[in-house]
């Protein structure tokens, strides 16, 4: 993984290489997956890539733990759905002010706390995610509380002139919506990790006075990578409203920002492909666990803990240890 | 009205002794290690559901129960300084121990959810349905006893911080760490003493709320949550200004409930924990702790 | 060579003054009016036993942290109030006496965070990499790999900075604050932890840095150093000015002999 190897220009290629690759896989996945149940998994194990990546930026690069996630996640689900319902807004446009309301709740929460260490980042965060749940909880004029919102609308069909409508009531269609947006965030994140901004940013995860020595806004820069993480959840809560059809303040819990911490944990943090292989995996697989019920969970718990003590790269480390053995000669990227 | 006011005035300071053990906890970790440890809430939990089998097993002896939850606190802060803390020291991240420690308290709480099911428990001891009258007022002799336990053990480890040499050297631990190695003491028995002390305090915290909270496994998430904000409203390692927040936090739940809205008590400490962090980011007393560099 | 001497004939213009800094932590008095002026071009040390405050007068310099009363001026800017990552940007570079590398970070990365301030991309391409993107890396990369030549590690720049030996990380915290391209870079007690060749080679860089133009800040407890560098040294004792001169003149001072040269000079 070294990014001292001298041919920039090349890396540069090889990413470009593997974003294609990756738009291929996104393109060809629901001709393989034709049932709506699995189509409807694969759905949430994009928009739950959304939101791990969204957080590994903040948490392995800035080395900020944002546990707000959930609430960011919520924030963008009820708002852009309330502006459709309430005030009649087209779903495209409640979707922006959504991802960018959640992006500015981000940043404006950062800031309170960015004076102080990274735990107190955390902690007011996770306050913050409480408050957001007890809001969509008990808000009930806006938000109906417990009982919900039905019935809501997929995205509005598209239509070019000449060619076949694009309805979102189709999953398959609804699956390209969803997987093709998180592919380009992937992309503008993974551009960003490689730019002089994922320098920065690893330079206040590593010291956050040395990094001020050499002319480095800590608060800014945390400000920033919180945004970027906040919006990126607020995009996939958008997105979720109309996938699912029913909004609950339950989906929203603070147990969901823990979750997305997982995935990026397992994954391995501080790579932005860990945290889509930790989605992936923790999505798809406890659908071969359901039957286990709340051991599911303490799987999850224990994958953190342990992953935490014994392989703090996550499977990107455990796939390159293995890599490494297999083929001891290989050149490392 | 007046006496509604002393009424959940009185109520405020139960709750709120019982947080201010929960956080002097966090803060005497915080204060020796500057590591927070998440699972601390669910050892409350724990220490809540254990006084509550015991004290059912032994026929209502809720005394036991209350050993009981302080052994297994004590017992839990120990494995998760040595299983967690211990390992990922040399690592020196700020943020590992936490997650790890996330990790712990979803797989504690979820053992719990999987073996206790998730509908609330009554928990009843004797001293629940005794009621000491003082004019318009009343008391439960469990709040009395509430009172009385946490305020004991608030001043037994204050006096053990401030008046002994374990204490003094607990205190030096915080400050140095070289400091204390030239006290003679190895810095890592006083962490875990710290483990340990912090620990069997949430369990007892736990033993005391088991019967004021609405007992389930997630219990804790309210509690740690109110906790957190506690410490770093008083500021963190500070153990007089948690002390105040502690009790500020249970008069603010108390009162909210009264005359506004049960929902709203996370809404208005969150907000007093915002507007803390905004005005007076080292909390209620300000602590000066220069970074060394 | 002592440079001391033309430069006192031919009145130099200050690149860094401070007027009666103070300083108190908690009833401390770190540092206790502290003047000084500092010429351009010219090698400025700071001495004293340990706990005399020099750290925290750079700490005061560098805005690391903001002092309690006094001024500073850096080429005519009022320094006062002004945060540590906005004096970079006019000039400013310091490294740490406590090294403070960005230790699971490569050699080359870390003088690369180094050019933070003086990257030229459109903000643009910042998402998605095109050519002007590219050309500041190899500009940059270049001349990373430059500074490093300069320190003489440029062999090490894959490893990870954590893993270099002691004398090799103070010279890598040298070559990440030159990349900030300073006018006045301030050096903490490099000398620390280095064996004799490895200091004869630090006095050679820092004397190589002074023709170069940067003014330096130094602060050190090698005697050998300082006096073969210094064109100016301030004596520090409990916060205080004890004595400020040119290296002949704290030699011959009976106080700060008394107080400080006497222990390490015999």
């Amino acid at each position: 993984m070294s990014k001292t190897s001298p041919n920039a220009a090349a890396q540069s290629r090889e990413r470009r290489v593997w974003y294609l690759i990756a738009a291929v896989i996104v393109a060809a996945l629901p001709l393989f997956v034709t049932d709506s149940y699995w189509r409807t998994n694969l759905i949430v194990c994009a928009l739950n890539i959304l939101l791990a990546i969204g957080l590994d930026f903040v948490l392995g690069y800035a080395g900020q733990l944002n546990l707000g996630q959930s609430a960011f996640y919520g924030l963008g689900a009820y708002s852009s759905t309330l502006l459709v319902l309430k005030l009649g807004l087209p779903f495209w446009a409640a979707f922006a002010i959504g991802t960018l309301m959640a992006g500015a709740a981000g940043a404006l929460l950062s800031f309170f706390a960015v004076r102080l260490r990274g735990h107190y980042l955390a902690i007011a965060s996770l306050g913050f995610a409480v408050i957001i749940y007890q809001i969509l909880l008990n808000w009930i004029s806006l938000t109906q509380g417990p009982l919900g919102i039905y019935g809501i609308a997929p995205p509005p069909t598209v239509a070019f002139p000449g060619l076949p409508q694009i309805a979102f009531g189709d999953l398959r269609n609804l699956f390209y919506l969803t997987a093709g947006f998180t592919l380009i965030v992937y992309v503008l994140l993974d551009q960003m990790v490689h730019s002089p901004i994922g320098e920065t940013l690893t330079a206040i995860r590593e010291d956050e006075v040395s990094a001020a020595s050499l002319g480095i806004d800590g608060p800014k820069w945390k400000a920033f990578a919180f945004a970027v993480s906040s919006a990126a959840a607020g995009a996939a809560g958008c997105f979720y409203a109309p996938l699912v059809g029913t909004l609950v303040p339950d989906a929203f819990f603070v147990s969901e920002s823990f979750m997305i911490l997982a995935m990026v944990i397992v994954g391995g943090m501080g790579t932005l492909v860990g945290p889509v292989f930790g989605a992936v995996l923790l999505t798809i697989l406890p659908e071969f666990l359901r039957s286990l019920g709340d051991m599911r969970l303490i799987i999850y718990g224990a994958s953190v803990t342990l992953a935490v003590l014994f392989m703090p790269g996550g499977i990107v480390e455990a796939f390159h240890l293995l890599r490494h053995r297999l083929f001891p000669e290989g050149e490392m990227r | 009205m007046s006496s509604i006011v002393l009424q959940q005035a009185i109520n405020g300071i139960v709750v709120g002794s019982l947080y201010v053990l929960v956080a002097l906890g966090l803060t005497l970790i915080y204060g020796v290690l500057v590591q927070i440890n998440f699972a601390h809430a669910d050892i409350v939990t724990l220490g809540a559901f254990a006084a509550y089998g015991v004290t059912h097993l032994l026929s209502g002896n809720y005394l036991a129960g209350i050993a009981a939850a302080l052994g297994l606190g004590a017992a839990l802060g120990w494995l998760i300084n040595a299983g967690i803390f211990v390992p990922l020291r040399e690592r020196g991240s700020e943020l590992l121990p936490l997650i790890a420690t996330i990790g712990v308290s979803i797989m504690l709480q979820n053992a719990m959810l999987a073996l206790l099911g998730p509908i609330p428990y009554a928990f009843d001891t004797p001293y629940s349905n005794q009621v000491i009258r003082l004019g318009t007022l009343f008391l439960t002799v469990q709040n009395v006893l509430i009172i009385l336990v946490s305020g004991v053990s608030i001043a037994l480890l204050y006096g053990f911080m401030k008046f002994t040499f374990l204490g003094k050297a607990l205190r030096a631990v915080s400050q140095d760490r070289e400091t204390a190695g030239l006290m003679g003491i190895n810095p890592g028995h006083l962490i875990m003493l710290t483990f340990v002390i912090a620990s069997a305090l949430a369990g007892l915290s736990g033993a005391m709320l088991g019967p004021v909270l609405v007992l389930t496994p997630f219990a804790g998430t309210s509690v740690i949550v109110k906790a957190f904000a506690i410490v770093i409203i008083g500021g963190f390692g500070n153990v007089e200004g948690t002390i105040l927040a502690g009790l500020l936090v249970g008069l603010i739940e108390s009162y909210t409930t009264q005359f506004l809205d049960p929902g709203l008590i996370d809404i208005v400490v969150f907000a007093l924990l915002l507007l803390t962090l905004a005005v007076r980011p080292t909390g209620l007393i300000a602590e000066r702790r220069e970074e060394n560099v | 060579m002592n440079p001391a001497a033309p430069k006192q004939a031919d009145p130099p213009t200050p690149l860094l003054e401070a007027h009666r800094l103070c300083k108190n932590f908690g009833g401390v008095r770190a540092v206790q009016d502290i003047s000084l002026t500092i010429s351009a071009g010219t090698v400025f040390a700071i001495i004293g036993p340990n706990g005399a405050g020099k750290s925290t007068l750079l700490n005061l310099l560098s805005g690391v942290y903001q002092p309690d009363a006094g001024e500073i001026r850096f080429a005519g800017l009022d320094l006062v109030g002004l945060p540590a990552h906005r004096r970079v940007r006019h000039g400013l570079a310091r490294t740490f006496q406590k090294i403070r590398l960005f230790k699971q970070l490569s050699v080359l990365e870390n003088v690369l965070a180094g050019y933070h301030t003086r990257h030229s991309i459109p903000p643009l391409q910042y998402l998605l990499h095109g050519a002007a993107f590219r050309a500041d890396a190899r500009r940059c990369r270049a001349g990373a790999l430059d500074l490093l030549e300069f320190v003489g590690l440029a062999h090490r720049a894959a490893v990870p900075a954590g893993s270099l030996a002691y004398g090799e990380q103070r010279l890598l915290e040298i070559a990440r604050a030159l990349a900030t391209s300073p006018r006045l870079l301030m050096v903490d007690e490099p000398a620390a932890g280095l064996n004799g060749a490895e200091v004869a080679a630090l006095l050679r860089r820092i004397a190589n840095l002074r023709e170069r133009g940067v003014t330096i800040v130094l602060v050190e407890h090698n005697m050998d150093l300082v006096m073969t560098l210094a064109d100016r040294i301030l004596v520090m004792d409990y916060g205080e000015r004890l004595f400020e001169g040119a290296p002949g003149e704290v030699q011959a001072h009976p106080e700060v002999i008394a107080a400080y040269l006497g222990a390490e000079a015999l």
